[in-house]
Parts: C-alpha cells; structure tokens; sequence
C-alpha cells in the first residue's frame, strides 16, 4: 500500500490515518491501533500536573457522534511519558504526544519533556471546549497561538503540530501558527454541546456542558479543512467524524494530507484504520492515481 | 455500532429487591437498543450522582436487573432507589460468556454471583447440565442460592466463617469437583479467587471463562482507562469475559489503575 505514504513534515507515516488525542489513550492500545494499522496514534493531552477529570458521565452517544466532557484526565505528563509512551512506541509507528496547558511555559515545558522521552511529534491541544482556559480560548486568539506556538517551537527539534477548533478566526490563528514555525495544523476538535434527558431533568454530562464528536460534526470540519488548505502552506490534517474511506477522501479532497479518527473507533472498532486504508487504496487505483498526496486538495472546479 | 446505541437510555424502576444484606437488586424496564446476553454489563447512572459499571443479573424478554453491592457514594444511593424513579442506562456493553454445550461449572464469590446467575438461568433454559459453586465471607452474603437452586441447577455453597456450608475458599471446592467431570468453568468474584480459579482449571486442562471488574470511566471502549496490560485489551470492549487462559499474560491479578490512569499494584481483598 505505498500509494497511501505520507509526509507531514518531516513525520513520515505509512498511510494517512492517525488515531486522534484522547481516544483509548493508554500506551499498549495505542500499540494496538498502530499494529492493526493505524499510520500514527496521538496521545491524550497532557498536563504538567495530574488531573483527574470530571466525574462520571463522561461521554454519551447522540445520533451521529458523542458527547464527551472528560476534563483532561492524566496521570501528568511525566507519568505517562515514562509508563504510558515507551507501551506505545512499541507499535512501530510513529506517536505524537498532545500536550495541554493553561501558559506558554506548561506547553514548552511538557513537550521538552515529550521529546525526551522519544515521542515523535508533538500536537498543542489549542482547542478543548470543556475545561476553562485549556483550549478553544488559546485557540481563538492569535496573539496567545503566537506565544504558545513560538515558545514551545524554541524547545522542540521534532515536528510541532497546532490543533485548533472552531471558531471565526482559526485561520488567523492557524497563520499566526505557520508563522512562529508550525509543522502543520490539524482541524478541529469537538464542538461545544450538550444533552439532556427529559425524564431525569437534568443534563447527562457531570460537567453539564461537553463537546460533541463524530459524523455530525464532519461537515463543519469539513469547511474548517478547506478554508486552512486555501490559506496556509504547511500541511493540513483533518478530524472530525471520520468513520470510512469516503469521509476519509472527502477530508484529503478538501485539502487534508492526513486524517485524524477519534469517535470511530467506538462504532468501528480498531480494525476501522485498516478499513479505510483499504478503501482508500482501492479508491486511488480505481481513479488511477499514484499517492494519496496528488489527491490533496483536488477538487474540481 | 450505531452511535444511538451508546447513548443513556432512561430506565425505569419497577422493583427494588433485598436479596442479602449488602446487596439489593432493582428490576429496570429501559428500551434497550439490543438484548442483552450472560456477562455483559451496562453503565448505570443516577441522576445528579455519577455512572457505574453494573453486570446484568437477568433479562426476562422486557426488565432488565443489576444486583447492587454497596462500596461507596453511588451504590448506597443506587440501594435506596424506589420504584417509579428514573435512572439512565448505557448498554448492554461488552462481551458476555460463551455459553455452548455443559457441562458447566459456575464459580461465584461474593456479588460475583451476579452475572453468574444469569448464566445459569440461560443455560438451564438450554438443557445444559449445571452446577454453582457459591461462597461469600459469612452466610447472611451469599447471593442467588435459592434461585440458583430453582433452576435446577445443582448448588453447593461454603463460607470463610464457616457459617454455612462447610467453612472455606470456594476454590477448595473447585478443586475437589473439577476432576470429577469435563466441566467448562465460568466465574466471577474477587480477583485474587479469579487467579486461583484459571489456575487450577488450567492446571486440570479445563476450559474457564472469568468475569473482571476494572475502574470504568466511559464504558464504551473510548477513553483506555479499563486497559489490560501489556495485551491492550479493554475490559469494557473485549471484555469483561476473558478467556482465563489468556489473561494469564496480563496484569490481571497484579495491578488495576485508578481514575487517572495510573497504573497500582491489585489492592488485596479487593471485590473485583
Ligand atoms: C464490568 C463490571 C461489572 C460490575 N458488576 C457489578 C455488580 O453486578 N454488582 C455490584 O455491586 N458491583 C459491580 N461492579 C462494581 C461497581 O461498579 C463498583 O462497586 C462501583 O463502581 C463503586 O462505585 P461507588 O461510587 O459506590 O464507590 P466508589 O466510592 O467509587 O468506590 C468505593 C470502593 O469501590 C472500589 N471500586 C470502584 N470502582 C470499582 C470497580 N469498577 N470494581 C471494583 N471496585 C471498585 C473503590 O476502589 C473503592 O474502594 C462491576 C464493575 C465492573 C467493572
Ligand atoms: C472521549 C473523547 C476524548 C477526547 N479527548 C481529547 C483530548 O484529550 N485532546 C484533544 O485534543 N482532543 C480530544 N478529543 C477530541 C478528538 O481528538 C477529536 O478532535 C474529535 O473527537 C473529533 O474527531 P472525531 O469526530 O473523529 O471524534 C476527545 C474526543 C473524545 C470523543
Ligand atoms: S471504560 Fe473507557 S475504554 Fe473501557
């Protein structure tokens, strides 16, 4: 399948699927997702310091995707890049650890640290919409994305990716990204949402408010993927309610180089990484086409 | 999967039953998205409170029932639950037993008697031949005796105390039945009896499925923090039944995880 190789940057990945942050987590299932095909797995966001999350519910299904606010759950980051990264690392494949904060120092700080311990790529998680201050309102303001981005990029020699949200400036944002040395950007994560349940009256999620995933999101991702491709130079990686090899092409068609799978590996199970390589391959031999990479972006019209 | 399937599912109260001092079982009439089978469980929430891993100790075509042991916060409110109250479900979850030809042998310690009784009950219906192995710390725990028995299943209980039954391990048991015919092993309970359980099946070259319990955050396969070292199995998703044999490689009976994922050596005398 050396049609589906791809290069962000300098990361090399044997195909375009990436598991997304905060899916399985753990270190030996992230072995298992790269062993049973995944081209990459990233890890959950971590902290400098422990967190233990919202309690439970946590996640619940809707129709078309989940809602989930789990709150940035880790053991820290020194924790889990010495239990959790070498498990995952024994996949073979290439692991890109998210790092979350509140400052630019907790970011530069935990992805030192990352690199380190030999994760090969580190994703800033500059758009979680459940936990105040960790996220989406980074994200959405160019100024902090610049002094985020730059002092973390001053302590990194590995690829640097910046995942942003929605939001109405996250092509700003993902400028300023590009600017202070971002290898890519990945777009987007969950939506700010929450459900109810009548009988009880109450909201189902602990912390009330969550974030909603999954093919009811694609769409927006979808045109979030489109607009960064149209502005920006470095590659883009998509995520947002990938479950298949069509949304997965629909994605690179909009300009994505890599995807990213989260919410689908609770329908599909793990084999869905190898089901969309799959689909994928047979779709570019079918249309004729050497590598995934001439189907970034090529859309007619 | 559908994404619907994962969703909370109300579930409504029509009884709450006292079965021994620790535990009383609520009967939930809840528009399930599939029926669920022996071993599997669902994610129980009370509203305002969390959600918590619950095995399904029966399932009569329509009401569905969990068998609550109080441990902490959510299981002593889950006790006090009345009927006509509205609580959620996710589920059924996971992957139950393998249930084909007997003779079976059933194994339970403790409320691990819950999924267990399921088992029999649908083994029985099947004409399977069946006999529960029950134990618990003192009498007054021991769970699903005379249901058990009303199955026609053979049943033969023991107690640490001593104060029924004859007093011991329910391995001893185990130990003692096991050569007497090519039972399939089925069980459930504190880890620690788990391990001896598979040991001794595997040592006696007997086939044994067991029921674990892990922290639960999600349930549904998403978030790792039910993992099996260092096979990466999910004790949600692949589990909660294992194959005994299997889980021989894994951290089971040695170490669990707490709420943030770190990793702590198997607590003794720990309930499951
Ligand atoms: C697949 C599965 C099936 C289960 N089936 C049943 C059942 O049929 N009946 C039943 O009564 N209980 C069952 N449990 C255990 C039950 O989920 C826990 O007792 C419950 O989550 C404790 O919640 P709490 O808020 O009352 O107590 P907490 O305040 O959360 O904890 C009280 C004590 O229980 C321990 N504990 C917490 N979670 C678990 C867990 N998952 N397993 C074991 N100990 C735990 C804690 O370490 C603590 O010591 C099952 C667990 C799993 C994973
Ligand atoms: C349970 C759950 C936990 C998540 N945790 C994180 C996280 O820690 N960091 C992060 O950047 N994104 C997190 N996300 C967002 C996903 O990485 C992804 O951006 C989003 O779910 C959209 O992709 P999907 O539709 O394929 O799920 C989480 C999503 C879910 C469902
Ligand atoms: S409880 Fe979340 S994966 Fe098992």
């Amino acid at each position: 399948m050396s049609r589906l190789t791809v290069k962000l940057g300098k990361l090399r990945l044997s195909n375009p699927t990436i598991l997304a942050s905060g899916l399985l987590s753990t270190g030996s299932l992230l072995c298992r997702a790269l062993r049973e095909g995944a081209g990459g797995v990233v890890t959950k966001s971590l902290t400098l310091e422990r967190r233990e999350g919202y309690s439970t519910p946590v996640v619940v299904g809707v129709k078309d995707g989940l809602v989930n606010a789990v709150g940035l759950t880790n053991p820290g980051g020194e924790e889990y890049l010495r239990e959790e990264l070498p498990l995952a690392k024994k996949g073979g494949g290439p692991v890109i650890v998210s790092v979350a904060g509140g400052k630019g120092e907790e970011f530069a700080e935990v992805a030192s640290k990352a690199e380190e311990a030999g994760a090969d790529a580190v994703e800033l998680n500059l758009s979680c919409p459940h936990v105040r201050g960790h996220g989406l309102e980074i994200g959405r303001d160019p100024k902090l994305v610049r002094e985020v981005v730059r002092r973390t990029k001053e302590v990194l020699s590995i690829p640097l990716f910046v995942k942003l949200g929605l939001s109405d400036r996250i092509v700003v944002s993902a400028l300023s990204a590009e600017r202070e040395g971002a290898d890519g950007v990945v777009a987007i994560n969950t939506l700010p949402a929450m459900v109810v349940d009548v009988y009880a009256r109450r909201a189902i999620l602990s912390n009330v408010t969550g974030g909603l995933s999954g093919p009811a999101i694609r769409p927006v991702a979808l045109r979030c993927v489109y607009e960064l491709y149209q502005n920006l130079s470095v590659p883009v990686i998509g995520c947002g309610g990938v479950e298949d090899w069509e949304s997965a092409a629909e994605f690179i068609l909009a300009g994505a180089r890599a995807v990213q799978v989260g919410s689908a590996v609770a329908t599909r199970g793990l084999r869905v990484f190898s089901e969309i390589c799959k689909g994928l391959s047979n779709y570019l031999k079918r249309e004729g086409i050497q590598n995934v990479d001439n189907l970034v972006g090529r859309l007619e019209g | 999967m559908r994404f619907e399937e994962l969703g909370m599912y109300p579930a409504r109260v029509e009884k709450a039953v006292r079965e021994s001092p620790a535990v009383v079982s609520l009967h939930l009439r809840s528009p399930l998205p599939r029926e669920p089978s022996p071993g599997q469980f669902v994610m129980v929430w009370l509203p305002g409170k969390e959600e918590v891993p619950m095995s399904v100790s029966g399932w009569d075509g329509a009401r569905l029932r969990i068998s609550v042991a109080k441990m902490g916060e959510t299981t002593s409110e889950l006790q006090r639950v009345k009927k006509g109250e509205y609580l959620g479900v996710k589920g059924p979850l996971g992957r139950g037993f393998e249930l084909g030809r007997g003779p079976y042998l059933l194994v339970g310690g403790g409320t691990g008697m819950a999924p267990l009784i399921f088992a029999c009950r649908r083994l029985r219906e099947r004409g399977e031949r069946v006999k529960v192995l029950v134990g618990a710390r003192t009498s007054s725990e021991l769970l699903f005796v005379t249901e058990a028995r009303r199955t026609g299943a053979e049943v033969e209980v023991t107690t640490e105390d001593g104060s029924s039954g004859e007093g011991g391990m329910v391995t001893d048991l185990l130990e003692r039945e096991l050569p007497k015919r090519p039972w399939k092993v089925l069980a459930c309970g504190p880890e620690e009896m788990l391990v001896r359980v598979v040991e001794e099946c595997v040592k006696r070259g007997r086939k044994v499925q067991v029921s674990l319990e892990r922290y639960m955050r999600c349930g549904l396969g998403v978030c790792g923090s039910c993992v099996l070292d260092p096979v990466g199995w999910r004790v949600c998703t692949e589990g909660p039944v294992f194959e005994g044999r299997l889980l021989l490689r894994t951290d089971f009976g040695k170490f669990v995880r707490d709420p943030t994922g770190r990793r702590l050596p198997l607590p003794p005398g720990r309930r499951g």
